[in-house]
């Protein structure tokens, strides 16, 4: 892997918590001393809750896809009468 | 307890798992949800929502599932009924929160997601199957056509580099343009 690589690698170790204790320190030292590293480390923590908040919103689609299916096709006419049923005695 | 590993690992499978879940689990639901009171699309969004926390935590758990998940889904469900219930009769002011600044990085974020998802879905995909949906570096290999592991992890690392120099920049640029 070419360097720039390695370092990402490096700093998801550090960010989860993955790092092994010698590697931790060395890497710890460097954040103090290079301003620009600590700088890609915050991006990258940001960029970690940026893929997060995408599957999850993949997630919640495929969910809602599936819905539309159930309640739309003709094939699952009579699991969709049976929760149409609980609602329509009211 | 009987314990059994699902596989997931594309859309299709969980497409699939996500049927099933809804035929044997969604009925209950519906007839709690009902029996309290509730319409069809509260008891829409209440399991839509028990099946995310439900999946997450299966997808950190490996996907080896016990033989009483269903009971685990519903239960997830019931509380999030009786939860959104407490809410809705003690409403709770957002004291001490900052509403707006709160706002303003949710409204970057958005922008940013969808610049991901027209210019780097490819990536974003396969970072979704290893942080997300925490697939086994095989599994995603095979999926995503890599020729093994090694390369696959290559190709992750490569993408996280180009996202969060995408999330930097455009971070930077949008906030200045909500600010």
């Amino acid at each position: 892997m070419r360097t720039s690589l390695l370092e990402t690698e490096q700093i998801e170790s550090h960010l989860l918590r993955r790092a092994e204790p010698g590697d931790g320190l060395v890497f710890e030292a460097r954040l103090l001393l290079d301003p620009e590293l600590k700088d890609r480390v915050l991006w990258q923590q940001k960029t970690y809750n940026i893929i997060r908040q995408y599957g999850l919103d993949q997630l919640k689609q495929e969910i809602e896809s599936v819905h539309q299916k159930l309640f739309n096709e003709a094939r699952h006419y009579s699991f969709r009468q049976k929760i149409i049923r609980l609602f329509s005695k009211k | 307890m009987n314990e059994d590993k699902i596989i997931v690992k594309t859309a299709e499978d969980r497409e699939k798992l996500f049927i099933a879940l809804y035929k044997s689990v969604f009925p209950a639901v519906a007839k709690y949800v009902s029996k309290m009171g509730g319409t069809f699309d509260e008891a829409r969004d209440i399991f839509q929502d028990a099946l995310v926390i439900w999946y997450e935590k299966a997808a950190s758990d490996g996907f080896v599932l016990h033989s009483d998940e269903k009971a685990y889904l519903f239960g997830i469900s019931k509380n999030l009924w009786l939860k959104k219930h407490k809410h809705n009769t003690h409403y709770i002011p957002l004291d001490g929160f900052d509403a707006e600044s709160e706002e303003t990085a949710q409204a970057s974020d958005n922008k940013i997601l969808s610049f991901l998802q027209t210019t780097g879905k490819k990536c974003m995909d396969l970072l979704r199957s290893f942080y997300y949906d925490e697939l086994p570096l095989n599994d995603i290999a095979e999926t995503f056509g890599f020729s093994g592991v090694r390369s696959a992890t290559v190709q992750k690392y490569k993408c996280l580099e180009k996202v969060r120099e995408t999330v930097k920049e455009k971070s930077l640029t949008y906030e200045d343009f909500l600010a």
